[in-house]
């Protein structure tokens, strides 16, 4: 959109690593000019389609819905995979279940499974904490375990609040972004539970703190985090991109719990 | 001659300052009218999709299963905003009443812009102070494990009205002449018996305004009520409910839904649905004091 300043815009789980990469980018090159906002993955869709933006973060791919309006609105736009991230499912620090299978994940977040009484023997009600629908770890959740989420789920204006009221709430679930709960392969905070997650009964259970299941891809909730941009913005967003594939850029990725992933501009 | 045309000159000063006044105030009219218009014209775009006995037979807002029903958001809101006025305009009828009545002029010095400057605390932080909080106290009070709920939101809405109608009411309280405080004295009426039986009712238009006013407040604010009660889309059982009230779902959608879409349209519909609720509240608003001037 415009020519002096780089607008990148989207999904809350990558807005603070993008902030941070801006910030170690701008520091060597000082005359660059970035400005990285969160709002939710499909927020940075739509303004890449208005024109809002010039890159979109986002967490899940883009939808056929969202394909077709990029084509009838005749925006062409790049797509990058520039890092994973695994999703940590979080509960209260006094809760007695330490694992949970895929399958159970779905039961309780579809409200199929309403009470805590088969997973710990409390027969209380789970109040599970998650985004609103403009979040791409909503929609990319709802497709990985094959579910709706329940209409009694409580949705958060970000990850931090989510964490919040984890915390506070003795009967809570909720998902984040493992960047937000994990820093350097330890919890950032007490008060809250990361569950180990196991893809079905009778397998291995992982925490996205272990960093070999994540690197052998053992973690069942890992994630593609994309980048998408726009076409003619695509010159003056390199730069800035090839920063990312760096050392230094993925010393900055893996310090925050993400995982970097290698890609090629050059052949676009 | 000169002064013929000094005065020719004062009288076009007078007629262009008339015409600058009358411009602003019908300027305000014209942004209303677009604002309702642009409602509206988005608003049949919607109805045209979706009928209307779906948008108010069905309960729920889910637009990914295709459901957008009112009720639910509507619940919210009037939720949030009753109970806010609830808390809220008994302690801020009866801090004015202290104010203007009571308090001695130096505490009056201290207290009034206290509470004024209760009206500048941003509202993200009064949502922050919710999470923090109004959540963990209403859990420990009620023993219930989640504490964002509508009770959460109008504690903090009842906070925001506060300001407009401790201002407001005083205004009114104070403006009711000395000398029918003095008459009543003068029966041997007490100091409550004249407030209660003069004052007050004295001030009734005044202060039913500032109720009405904070009521606008609440129910028209977003970001607090976002970050603390919950969100949820099902229909709320009650206080302890979560709730997702109309403004919330607007800012939460808005961001992401395709420009021109049915559900983009959708959101309109329901700011139309709030837009008359305000209205309907202040049309009513000045009936009930109309009438009651007329009463006095």
């Amino acid at each position: 959109m415009q020519s002096s300043q780089l607008v990148i815009k989207g999904s809350d789980t990558e807005v603070n690593l993008m902030a941070l990469l801006a910030e170690a980018y701008w520091r060597e090159n000082p005359n660059s000019r970035i400005s990285v906002s969160g709002g939710g993955s499909g927020v940075g869709i739509v303004a890449l389609l208005n024109g809002r933006a010039d890159v979109a973060n986002s967490s899940r791919p883009m939808n056929e819905k969202e394909r077709a309006l990029f084509r009838e609105y005749g925006v062409a736009c790049d797509t990058v995979i520039f890092a994973e991230d695994a999703i940590a499912i979080i509960v209260h620090a006094d809760n007695s279940v330490d694992s949970l299978t895929l399958e159970q994940l779905g039961q309780i977040f579809s409200g199929q499974q309403r009470n805590w009484q088969p997973f710990n023997g409390k027969d209380e009600l789970i109040n599970i904490y998650g985004r609103p629908s403009n979040s791409g770890t909503h929609g990319w959740l709802q497709k990985k375990l094959g579910i709706k989420f329940s209409k009694h789920a409580l949705e958060m204006n970000g990850n931090a609040q989510i964490i919040e009221a984890v915390k506070i709430d003795k009967n809570s679930i909720g998902y984040v972004s493992a960047g937000y709960v994990l820093k350097n392969g330890k919890q950032t905070d007490d008060g809250f539970k990361i569950l180990r997650l196991a893809l079905a009964t009778g397998q291995p259970a992982y925490t996205p703190a272990d960093k070999r299941a994540i690197e052998q891809e053992k973690y069942p909730l890992l994630r593609p985090l994309y980048q998408y941009i726009r076409r003619e913005s695509l010159s003056q967003a390199r730069a800035f991109l090839n920063f990312i594939n760096t050392p230094r850029g993925e010393e900055i990725l893996m310090a925050n719990g993400y995982f970097p992933v290698k890609y090629d501009l050059s052949q676009r | 001659m000169t002064y013929r045309s000094g005065n020719t000159s004062r009288v076009a000063l007078d007629r262009i300052m008339q015409m600058v006044f009358q411009a602003s105030g019908l300027f305000c009219i014209a942004i209303l009218g677009g604002i309702l218009l642009m409602l509206l014209f988005n608003s049949v775009l919607f109805f045209a999709k979706v009928p209307l006995q779906s948008f108010f037979g069905e309960l729920t807002w889910q637009p990914e299963y295709d459901k957008y029903g009112i009720w639910s958001l509507l619940a919210g809101t009037l939720l949030t905003t009753l109970g806010a006025m609830v808390i809220a305009v008994p302690i801020g009828i009866g801090t004015a009443v202290y104010l203007s009545e009571y308090a001695s002029p130096s505490v009056r010095s201290l207290l009034k812009p206290a509470v004024e400057m209760l009206a500048a605390v941003p509202s993200v932080v009064i949502g922050f102070i919710g999470i923090v909080v109004v959540s963990p106290a209403i859990m420990m009070l009620t023993g219930a494990s989640n504490g964002l709920n509508a009770l959460n939101g109008s504690v903090l809405l009842a906070i925001m009205a506060l300001p407009t109608i401790v201002a407001v009411s005083e205004d009114a309280i104070r403006a009711v002449p000395t000398v029918l405080r003095e008459a009543s004295y003068g029966l041997g009426a007490t100091k409550w018996t004249t407030l209660r039986m003069v004052v007050v009712p004295a001030a009734y238009p005044g202060i039913i305004a500032a109720v009405m006013l904070g009521m606008g407040r609440a129910i028209g604010e977003t970001m607090t009520v976002l970050m603390a009660t919950g969100n949820a889309a099902a229909f709320p059982k009650g206080f302890f409910s979560p709730v997702r009230t109309i403004t919330a779902n607007i800012a939460i959608e808005m961001g992401e839904v395709p420009f021109f879409s049915v559900h983009y349209y959708g959101l309109f519909a329901t700011a139309l649905v709030l837009f008359i609720l305000s209205f309907a509240i202040n049309l009513l608003a000045e009936r009930v004091v109309a009438r009651i001037r007329r009463f006095q």
